[in-house]
């Protein structure tokens, strides 16, 4: 792992809420084609850790770079123009309009960067970009059936669709496992793989099933109470005796 | 008509035609109603950019459609420009107004926008009221006609050739506004900001244009109403044109382009039914509103769109070649 450039790395990050400090100096760096899978007890500063990094909460102190860039001042729209995309714990489409509608408004970007003239052309290669997304997901044939009407794994699968259509460069999933079956996790865990090594995206996971991210990430950094506890090769960390009196209360 | 492809391509041409041979054999009177039907087509489409799609609880659509009329109707008479550039103008005015009433959006939600709208609509008829010196005040104003190859255009005939043109017009960019990329993130925004934002869709910027482009169409509106009266007065554009308004898209239904022209045949024509019980009338109104709300929530279209009856709406260009694969 040494020797490459860091793609995401996050230096100092401090977020305090009044006199609640939420993330406490969180440091960390992510090399391009790594799964890096992020865990905690509930209350560790996971999802704020997250929420900063794409751009919706506000950092104290520290900066966020993402491609040796300073992004700790752009907002999170233009954050995700410079391909950082992230998914939602509980799964945030719109109901009531088909997949290939939601799966497009992750392609907004395309539509709004300059130099690209032909708008006809553009929507087309977008829809285009959808289809081939979907049939890399599995769910090709639901292109044009409204979401409501969709299976829970297969919203899962709508909502990272529309995350990586715009082969982003780096992929944030919160908690994605959350409410699949362990069959259904199963295959969550290989997706992660094909993300990696098929769609060539860098992936920040949160999750709280443990057995995803010890199988599947390559490296695990651990947050306890807003500070990094402990950081390496999912084997180290599972046997790192903090990260174990942190999860099971172990002394 | 789902299952009949070429009606469906067909059917626009089709309805423009027999309007237009339908107006050779009109009278006076219910061609006047046509043109207010097309009219509040246009004032409907821009609030349901706004309400249906965006999400967006604005109320000072009346106001902004008042804005129109007064532009449209001021700068002929007053200024003496001709009606083909007030008319225009009197879209721009108000998309500039209008956009102006995006900066509370940017803060506050639902009721408080809804709140804070309502005033500033309010402002803008006590200004189209007192402003005597430019307004006339309650006393009103009316609008010089336009000329057409010499002829002047006058008469609800007349009127009606020139807001058919219009109408047509706006509702084929409103269709091609909303199956782009434009379109979808007004649908973003108001599901979910959040989302929005990270999925690079800048909600101050998505806000200020559909704010600005639904007061563009009220500003249309407004100008072809004071065109379709010939005199327009402040009070033309309360809370019963508001009323008005917002009934045409929740009836037609939100979230559809074939909402707002079902919802404005249906709500223009209906008070032409209701003359003989005219106290009746607003009663008859909130009534039908109610029962719409509860029983069909999308709308007129909703039943219609589910039993193939209308086609379906899909913000996407050309997706329908899309069903041919799957």
């Amino acid at each position: 792992m040494t020797g490459r450039p860091v793609l995401l790395e996050a230096r100092d990050v401090t977020i305090r809420f009044g006199g609640l400090v939420a993330v406490d100096s969180v440091s960390m760096a992510i090399v391009p084609g790594e799964v890096r899978g992020l865990i905690g007890p509930n209350g560790a500063g996971k999802t704020t850790f997250f929420n900063a990094i794409s751009g919706l909460v506000p950092l104290s102190s520290g900066l966020i770079r993402l491609g040796g860039e300073d992004i700790t001042a752009l907002p999170a729209h233009r954050r995700a123009a410079a391909g950082l995309r992230r998914t939602f714990q509980s799964v945030q489409l719109l109901p009531q309009q088909t997949v290939l509608e939601n799966v497009l408004i992750g392609l907004h970007t395309s539509f709004t960067a300059p130099g690209w003239r032909d708008r006809r052309g553009r929507e087309a290669a977008a829809q285009a970009q959808v289809e081939h997304v979907l049939a890399f997901l599995g769910i090709a044939a639901r292109i044009l059936t409204p979401v409501n009407r969709l299976t829970f794994a297969e919203q899962r699968l709508t909502e990272i669709a529309r995350a990586i259509v715009s082969r982003p460069r780096v992929l944030l999933l919160d908690e994605p496992a959350a409410g699949l079956s362990p069959t259904e996790v199963e295959g969550l865990g290989e997706l992660l793989h094909r993300l990696r090594d098929e769609w060539d995206v860098t992936i920040l996971l949160v999750e709280h099933v443990l057995s995803l991210v010890l199988n599947r990430s390559d490296r695990v950094t651990v947050l306890e109470n807003g500070r990094l506890i402990a950081e390496g090769c999912p084997e180290e960390v599972a046997n790192n005796r903090a990260v174990q009196v942190a999860y099971m209360g172990v002394e | 008509m789902e299952r009949l492809p070429w009606l469906r391509r067909l059917f626009p041409f089709v309805l423009i035609l027999a309007l237009l041979a339908a107006s050779q054999v009109m009278d006076n009177y219910l061609q006047y109603i046509v043109n207010l039907v097309l009219i509040y087509v246009i004032i409907g489409i821009g609030l349901n950019f706004l309400l249906g799609f965006a999400g967006q609880f604005a109320f000072a659509h009346a106001a902004l459609m008042g804005i129109g009329a007064y532009t449209a109707a001021l700068l002929t008479t007053r200024v003496g420009l001709s009606f083909w550039l007030a008319l225009p103008l009197s879209g721009v005015v108000a998309a500039v107004i209008g956009a102006g009433a995006a900066l509370p959006a940017m803060r506050m939600r639902r009721v408080y926008l809804a709140l804070v709208t309502l005033a500033f609509a309010q402002l803008i008829i006590w200004v189209l009221i007192n402003w005597n010196a430019v307004t006339l005040g309650t006393d009103g104003v009316d609008l010089r006609a336009p000329y057409l190859f010499g002829w002047r255009m006058r008469g609800d005939r007349n009127t009606f050739y020139i807001v058919l043109p219009v109408t047509v017009f706006l509702y084929w960019l409103a269709r091609r506004v909303l199956e782009s990329h434009v379109g979808r993130a007004f649908i973003a925004i108001r599901e979910n900001e959040i989302v929005a934002r990270s999925n690079g869709i800048s909600v101050a910027w998505t806000k200020t244009l559909v704010f600005a482009l639904s007061a563009f169409y009220a500003g249309i509106g407004g100008g072809l109403y004071a065109l379709a009266l010939g005199f327009i007065v402040p009070d033309s554009f309360g809370l019963g044109q508001l009323t008005l308004h917002f009934s045409i898209v929740v009836l037609g239904g939100m979230l559809s382009l074939y909402g707002a022209v079902i919802g404005a045949v249906v709500l223009t024509t209906l008070p032409e039914f209701l003359r003989d019980v005219q106290a009746l009338q607003e009663i008859i109104y909130g009534l039908v509103l109610m029962v719409v709300i509860l029983v069909m929530p999308q709308g007129i279209v909703g039943p219609l769109k589910r039993f193939g009856i209308l086609p379906r709406e899909v913000l996407a260009r050309n997706w329908r070649r899309l069903e041919r694969r799957g």
